[in-house]
């Protein structure tokens, strides 16, 4: 790996990854409880949050792609929407609810000494190499079943995207203006150096877009846990891993902002592209999360919890790593980045993790917290 | 890992996947809803999940009940009881 084009990429994941995980340690802005909760006690405070995140985003965006500021537009790795992606949703859905945090949330719980959440990341790694036996037959799947060849909604409709994201973005400030007004926005909470969660949601959607402007596109992760996982997987089996054609395709190709030459990347063990933008950004998200946590004195090993939680966790986490490859792409990277640009792919993804939200929760309640 | 005593009902859920802090103390509500409501009894969480300082809360109270949070070495105390 040529040090010059990723220098400014390491630094800057490294320090965003930071940030966010220090800050959604101490907001708990867990995006699985997002959906869950509302499933299972109907309480949609968090959902509001993601709501805000989203709305400020698609301003931030859209404001920021008028200026010229965003390249490339609409970022790299999203692709058109096809029924595998809804299929893909609703098991992400069910994943995440199963490992008890998504793909970012099982970072920062992780960071803050959480067992748990190792466990699922361990799931996630194992899901994401397992995924890489039937991508093949799975990708082909996605091909003749993709809907249109449009990317994003704007594309679909043949409308400015400014014409479509800013009256909907309106709408959805209305809502918010409405809820802040009933006091919706906000609740009491007694936690140790609290952010507020409205807070967290605002400092994320600052976060996606210096991403974005810096490295060339928003916050993801979850390629990494596939190239983590063929790393240690080459380990003990590198002619497995040399032979299957997911670890062998360079999906990323782009330039970056401030680079001079494309660069590439994949899901296979090398050190690229994928590796200089996502392992300094999860590393971060641990480091800034386990900073937090013992900056308020709270970090420490948590074990001794009931065994259907670990195979609970361990089975979700497999499911979320596949799941994420199936999309492809996980929650953060859909709702965070490919939402508020109202990528095709992004939308559908969000139709198919509803779903899955409330299968897995009906799933915890009855089998797993007892 | 609920532990009965006279006057409580103490559930230590340090450590658990999220949100059984949240399902399980709703859970001992429903079964001392009464206990509690009269002031007879307490339900009384340990827990170091920080989401449930403020999620408890929110969902008692829409029961009727009042939930007291402190901070505590283990992580944090949630006192369910009955409300006035």
């Amino acid at each position: 790996m040529d040090d010059s084009p990723f220098t400014l990429i390491v630094v800057a994941s490294a320090l965003i990854g930071l940030v966010a995980g220090f800050v959604m340690h101490r907001s708990d802005f867990c995006v699985t409880a997002m959906f869950r909760d509302l499933f299972l006690v109907n309480d949609r405070f968090l959902l509001r949050m993601l709501a805000l995140l989203v709305v400020v985003s698609m301003i931030a965006f859209e404001f920021a792609r008028l200026g010229g500021q965003l390249s490339p537009y609409p970022f790299p790795l999203l692709g058109p929407a096809s029924l595998t992606t809804l299929v893909a949703g609703v098991l992400f859905g069910i994943g995440m609810v199963l490992a008890g945090g998504c793909v970012v949330g099982t970072l920062y719980k992780l960071g803050a000494g959480s067992v748990v959440a190792a466990v699922a990341f361990i799931g996630l790694l194992v899901g994401s190499v397992l995924y890489a036996e039937w991508h093949p037959w799975w990708s082909a799947l996605a091909r003749s079943t993709a809907l249109h060849s449009a990317v994003t909604l704007p594309e679909l409709l043949g409308l400015q995207p400014a014409y479509l994201i800013l009256p909907l973005a309106l709408v959805g400030l209305v809502y918010l203006v409405r809820c802040q007004r009933l006091g919706l926005l906000s609740r009491p909470a007694f936690a140790r150096g609290h952010i507020a969660p409205w807070q967290a949601a605002l400092v994320l959607a600052a976060l996606g877009l210096i991403s974005w402007y810096v490295i060339g596109m928003p916050l993801g992760i979850t390629t990494s846990y596939a190239k983590l996982g063929a790393t240690l997987e080459s380990l003990v089996q590198p002619e497995r891993v040399a032979s299957l054609a997911f670890f062998q395709t360079q999906g990323l190709n782009y330039t970056p902002p401030f680079a001079d030459a494309a660069v590439q990347g994949g899901a296979g063990p090398q050190l690229d592209a994928i590796a200089a933008i996502q392992y300094p950004l999860i590393a971060g998200i641990v480091l800034g999360a386990a900073v937090s946590a013992l900056s308020v004195g709270e970090w420490r090993l948590r074990y001794r919890i009931p065994a259907r939680q670990y195979a609970s966790a361990l089975l979700g986490g497999i499911l979320l790593g596949a799941a994420s490859r199936m999309v492809p792409g996980c929650n953060i990277w859909h709702l965070w980045g490919g939402v508020p640009i109202l990528a095709t792919q992004s939308l559908l993804f969000l139709l198919g993790l509803v779903p899955g939200a409330w299968i897995g929760s009906k799933l915890l309640s009855r089998m797993v917290i007892r | 890992m609920a532990e009965s005593t006279q006057d409580n009902v103490v559930l230590d859920i340090r450590g658990q996947i999220c949100p059984s802090c949240l399902l399980l103390a709703l859970k001992e509500l429903n079964r001392y809803g009464e206990a509690v409501r009269s002031g007879r009894l307490e339900i009384v969480v340990i827990t170091d999940d920080r989401q449930a300082t403020s999620t408890i809360p929110a969902a008692v109270d829409k029961m009727g009940y009042i939930a007291e949070v402190t901070h505590i070495p283990e992580g944090y105390r949630i006192c369910l009881r009955g409300g006035v």
